[in-house]
């Protein structure tokens, strides 16, 4: 394998990827360690500081320094540009020598592969986690002392697990950053450990995450079988060649359509979409900080970025057939978590939803081969699904735990709320796809995407566009539904029962509601005697302007190098194994990707972005059979009409939202008529509906359906289990304890301490010996 | 197999013997000592007969019917130590089988054993017996039924011992009536041998015999003996010198105290001098162990002295029984 | 008859293997006897008395192969077995006293403290 990589090396460093995707070849720096290593440090410190007692916010602020250290060796690696990108191994790890004659060799160094996609991956994961970790010093205030270290040190682990995940060299390194994200999970959902939803909670995610990991073992070991390596970059050499270890072809055997789909198992489970999605939601028990940073911007994408690394393996199929299932598995969950978000009052769950519907457009964009739009819309979901989360944290942590949108209104006029409402509504905008936000940007290229693509290369692509722009319209919907509900309004707040919120409103349940129903909203916040709202401090404002400025700058980036690369985010994917000629899109320079012969279908589709192209690369496929052209949208370039009808889907939706649930007056858009919190027109509407609101509510049942089947068979077989155990092994080993004790039972009468019996055993002894003797002898 | 009796014959035998005496040993209910006591005999008396026969098919000689009685007594007396109720009848009937074995040794020719075994065993050990029996003798009344102790009116299990008994029996004799085929009779140079180690070593003896039968002289001395064919040659030396053989009369032989004596004292001097230890050690072993009874009897005599004392009516002295 | 009264006057014959055998039996029997009594009575007395009586028994058959054997080895054997079962009859019959004194009761049932 090394021997192919030398001139195929060669070949790639000076033409970036002639044929295939990027591999970085050269020998990245060795201090990029330091994005895994000083988190690793900041872990060890604040198991230290558990072990001294420490009572102060030192294991916040000092993870806060080492997380900020790793961000800006991001930085540093990202400004050094391609001269960074390589791999450099810090130690040897795993050298095995397995097979009858030892010929076979697993090797596993703990290495870092460095190109476009990691580098752009890191720097959000480090700067995310930089500006949360300042949130969450203040948020987990309250538990300061061992709790506070035990939620850095899970918080720091987290982020070396996810650093390795990235970074890693090779599959085996990058299982070990995906188990490392998965126990981290567990341990920062299950924070609140005295909590039992939250304990479920944990455990939930960890089960269904193991799940989808047993597909990723599986793919795994079938690369290790088939290409005779795990690292990515003899892997990458190979796959681009079309071959596998012992040169035979994989373009049409099993190999591009088993691993991918094992794959793409374990990124499922990872990232929550179609069956393996309902951890997502019970996860938010967690502490607000983690939700943001894991469960929106960071751990759920690993299943997008295990997909993006390991692309050149899918699109080796000629039939993508992986490729369909992906797009439309995302899509599907895409559209069925926002009609579960339609009736939904929490409003965390609510962001999780969000951030399943998110996922799910970002797999599909991978699956439709927008590999650029997909890890894209990743960078920009990062940033505002993070603002979200975390000005719902605001609200949470100074409303008592309250986060139901029934009960709380106004908050923008709440003193100290103002920043909070602000951020908010940025993260609102661009979530929704309003014009010339970040996620509008992003949300384009995938939507544009769908119809670009054929639909004789992924089937039912034009479908998938059509489902994608009505959750589109759906996403805009459901999120301004929380702002107009919660931000705007009349003022009126209830406390929520956790006492997080500390002294005050501990003792307030919800059992005020009712006695408040009638009450005029006017006054708003003097309802409670005793329950002030607690309003965000320093850290955790600052953390949240700093998303929300984060999140309007990355839409700027979108138009750098926008001709050639289309965005930055191109330029990043264009020099990572990620980098495909996604239909649609052409590029200016002649370094774009196609496989093989460029022969096939020279007729691009209507109209190419640039006359210096004059031949359009942008929908080769390979060496196979000639397809049809891009697909249009009504007669035109998608990636031109989208940003008019993706503009109109999102008016709309934050129309509908303002007209249902919007406050009177000019905050409502003047469409709407809300006073109370509780009373709106969505209520009317809802019940023409007959159950199914209801139903939408409880989240379609999905996880009694869950509870039914696969649960409770389980219960059942582990109280089976449990009883053989009891019984049979149990009860072996009693036995074999007991015979002893039987075997005693049984001869001590023999033991009566008289002395005839005992004389008569002995003289019955030795006539029996003496028989024996007798009979032998004479015998 | 080669058995001096036909296994099958012994085992059945054997049999009949074992169920009688499971008959004879005491029981609550019925007495069966006697039907017991002739069906052990019935068995007996088939192996006895049954090993006169063999003996008289190989034309050998039967043992001396002597034998038969006495070993019939002896083996009736024991049944009796064994099945007697009282433990006194016990002791005495072992006597008896005692004074049967004695004789049985007499017809062995080892008649210092037959004295040895009377005066020692018979005339001391069993008094012995016979005066513990009577010192932890609990009956207080004469009769029958109800003066006999609970152990000693009932028998312990005496089916299981009669059958585990009885098969050692049954092993023992087969070894023994197969071995004993193995054994080899004395050679004739050493029942020739054993004739005159002993009378060498008697010369006193010869020459007083020889002096009275007149076949030496007085002064002259014997000093050798040798066998030959004619018979016993004693070689005599006159005072003078000059040797001549003389033969021994026939029935100058040494008796049992004489060659047992030499066997004992001369070849096993060692071991009599443990002997004595053993019996010394016995001694002190009864001494320590009496000790305590003598304290028992100073406390009572204490208290007894100081009854006396008071002037009471001699009530002490009562004899701990 | 007088002969055989008169036996020692000349040097015992030797005896036939048969003739042992009537000794042997003889001696196996009342071994047996005492094996029975031993396990059967329960008066602590009459067990050592059974005892003595397989003293007897090994005694006929040592007296029996010394005449087979015309030596003397056995009759010597038997002396010492003679002083052997006298102590030991001294020291136990002690014992059993001592231990009547305890109990009150010559019965060997009487000491099961080892039971179990």
């Amino acid at each position: 394998m090394t021997m192919l990589s030398m001139p195929l090396g060669a070949l790639s460093s000076l033409v970036a990827a002639a044929d295939g995707p990027f591999i970085a070849t050269g020998e990245a720096p060795p201090w990029i360690a330091l994005m895994p290593g000083l988190p690793l440090l900041g872990a060890a410190l604040c198991v230290l500081f558990a072990c001294l007692h420490v009572k102060s916010k030192l294991p916040g602020y000092l993870t806060v320094a080492l997380l900020a250290g790793g961000f800006a060796t991001a930085l540093a690696a990202f400004l050094g540009g391609l001269d960074n990108y390589g791999v450099a191994t810090i130690f040897r790890w795993i050298h095995a020598s397995i097979g009858a004659d030892t010929s076979t060799t697993i090797a596993a160094d703990f290495g870092f592969y460095m190109d476009g996609l990691s580098t752009l991956w890191m720097l959000f994961v480090t700067g995310l986690a930089t500006v949360i970790g300042l949130y969450s010093t203040e948020y987990v205030e309250h538990d300061k002392g061992l709790g506070y270290c035990r939620f850095f040190f899970a918080f720091n682990l987290f982020v070396f697990s996810m650093s390795t995940l990235v970074m890693a060299d090779n599959l085996l390194l990058l299982f070990l950053g995906w188990e490392g994200v998965g126990l981290c999970s567990y341990l920062l959902i299950g924070y609140f450990y005295k909590k039992p939803e939250a304990v479920a909670a944990a455990k939930k995610a960890f089960i269904i995450n193991r799940i989808g990991d047993l597909g990723l073992l599986m793919a795994i070991g079938a690369t290790f079988v088939v290409f005779g390596t795990l690292e990515f970059r003899p892997l990458f050499e190979m796959v681009a060649q079309g071959i596998d270890a012992q040169g035979q072809p994989i373009g049409h055997t099993w190999v591009v359509v088993v691993i991918p789909l094992l794959l793409t198992a374990g990124a499922f489970g990872k990232s929550a979409q179609l069956f393996f999605y309902v951890w997502l939601p019970d996860a938010m028990e967690g502490p607000t900080p983690v939700s943001a940073l894991i469960h929106a911007a960071t751990m759920v994408t690993a299943g997008v970025y295990l997909i993006a690394r390991m692309f050149p393996l899918y699109a080796a199929d000629d039939a993508m057939i992986a490729l369909t299932v992906v797009a439309w598995a995302g899509t599907l969950t895409a559209f069925w978590a926002a009609t579960i978000e339609f009736a939904q009052y929490d409003i965390k769950r609510i962001m999780g939803y969000s951030t399943i519907s998110q996922l799910g457009f970002m797999f599909a964009g991978l699956g439709l081969l927008g590999t650029t739009g997909a890890v894209f819309h990743v960078f920009t979901h990062a940033f505002f699904k993070a603002t979200l989360f975390l000005c719902c944290g605001a609200v949470m942590h100074g409303f008592g735990g309250q986060l139901s949108l029934r009960r709380l209104s106004g908050v923008m006029w709440m003193k100290g709320f103002g920043i909070t409402a602000a951020c908010m509504f940025i993260g609102c905008l661009s979530l929704s796809g309003v014009p010339f936000t970040a996620g509008y940007f992003s949300k384009d290229m995938i939507l544009a995407q769908a119809f670009a693509t054929p639909s004789d290369m992924i089937g039912g692509a034009f479908l998938i566009g059509l489902l994608l722009l009505l959750t589109a319209a759906m996403t805009a919907y459901y999120t301004f539904r929380v702002f107009f509900r919660v931000f705007v309004g009349p003022k009126h707040f209830e406390p929520g029962d956790d006492d997080h919120g500390g002294d005050h409103g501990a003792d307030h349940g919800d059992g005020h509601s009712a006695h408040h129903q009638g009450e005029t909203e006017e006054e708003g916040d003097a309802l409670h005697t005793g329950f002030h709202p607690h309003a965000p401090g320093w850290a955790m404002n600052s953390a949240m302007v700093l998303l929300a400025i984060g999140t309007i700058v990355v839409a700027s980036l979108y138009f750098v190098n926008k001709k050639e690369d289309h965005g930055w985010a191109g330029t990043m994917v264009k020099h990572s194994s990620a980098a495909y000629a996604s239909p649609g899109l052409s590029h200016g320079d002649k370094t774009a990707e196609h496989h093989g012969d460029a022969a096939a279908a020279g007729s691009h589709g209507t109209d190419s972005h640039d006359a210096a192209n004059p031949h359009g690369e942008g929908a080769i496929e390979g060496d196979v059979k000639p397809h049809a052209e891009a697909g249009t949208l009504f007669g035109q370039d998608p990636f031109k009409i989208m940003y008019y009808v993706s503009a109109v889907l999102g008016l709309l939706g934050i129309l509908a939202a303002a007209w249902f649930h919007g406050p009177k007056g000019a905050w409502g858009l003047g469409i709407g008529n809300r006073e109370h919190p509780r009373r709106v027109r969505m209520d009317a509407v809802a019940a023409k509906f007959g159950p199914i609101p209801r139903w939408a509510e409880n989240k379609w049942y999905v996880d009694e359906l869950y509870h039914t089947v696969i649960v409770k068979p389980l219960l059942v077989l582990s109280h089976v289990f449990h009883a053989i155990d009891k019984l049979v092994i149990d009860g072996l080993v009693d036995l074999l304890g007991s015979l002893p004790r039987w075997l005693g039972a049984m001869l001590r009468p023999t033991q009566n301490g008289v002395l005839h019996s005992y004389a008569t055993g002995m003289v019955a002894g030795s006539a029996v010996l003496i028989v024996l003797v007798v009979l032998v002898a004479l015998l | 197999m080669d058995m001096i009796v036909h296994p099958v014959l012994l085992f059945v035998a054997i049999a009949i013997c074992g169920v009688g005496v499971a008959l004879s040993v005491p029981r609550r209910k019925f007495h069966a000592s006697l039907i017991g006591g002739l069906v052990a005999a019935t068995g007996v008396g088939v192996l006895i007969v049954a090993l006169g026969g063999a003996a008289l098919a190989e034309g050998g000689p039967l043992p001396s019917p002597f034998f038969h009685l006495l070993a019939i007594i002896a083996l009736g007396s024991c049944l009796q130590v064994i099945t007697h109720r009282r433990p006194v009848y016990a002791a005495l009937y072992f006597i008896l089988s005692i004074l049967s074995t004695a004789g049985l040794y007499i017809l062995l020719a080892a008649e210092f054993m037959a004295f040895a075994l009377v005066i020692i065993y018979a005339g001391a050990i069993l008094i012995t017996y016979l005066f513990v029996i009577m010192l932890a003798s609990q009956s207080r009344v004469e009769d029958e039924e109800e003066g006999i102790s609970e152990y000693d009116a009932v028998g312990r299990g005496p089916i299981t011992a009669t059958i585990v008994s009885f098969a050692l029996l049954a092993a023992l004799t087969s070894m023994l009536f197969t071995g004993v085929r193995a054994i080899a009779p004395p050679a004739a140079e050493s029942v020739a041998r054993a004739e005159t180690v002993v009378l060498e070593r008697l010369p006193g003896k010869i020459e007083k015999e020889l002096t009275r039968e007149g076949l030496m002289a007085r002064g002259e001395t014997v000093t050798g003996l040798e066998r030959t064919e004619a018979g016993v040659l004693a070689t005599v030396e006159g005072a003078g010198g000059g040797s001549r053989l003389v033969a021994l009369p026939e029935d100058l032989a040494p008796t049992n105290t004489e060659g047992l004596a030499f066997n004992l004292l001369g070849d096993y001097p060692g071991t009599i001098e443990i002997a004595g230890v053993i019996l010394l050690m016995a001694m002190l072993g009864a001494v320590v162990l009496a000790r305590k009874f003598a304290q028992i009897d100073e406390e009572a005599k204490a208290t007894a002295a100081a009854a006396l004392a008071e002037g009471a009516s001699a009530g002490g002295g009562r004899p701990n029984g | 008859m007088v002969d055989l009264l008169l036996a020692q006057s000349a040097f015992p014959e030797a005896i036939s293997q048969n003739v042992l055998a009537h000794y042997l039996f003889v001696s196996a029997a009342m071994f047996t006897l005492g094996l029975v009594g031993f396990l059967t009575r329960r008066n602590l007395i009459i067990m050592f008395l059974c005892t003595e009586m397989m003293f007897q028994a090994a005694g006929i058959a040592l007296i029996a192969f010394s005449r087979f054997h015309l030596n003397y080895e056995g009759q010597t054997f038997v002396i010492f077995v003679l002083t052997v079962a006298a102590a030991e009859a001294a020291l136990a019959l002690a014992l059993v006293v001592f231990l009547f004194r305890k109990r009150d009761s010559l019965s060997a049932e009487a000491w099961a403290e080892m039971k179990g």
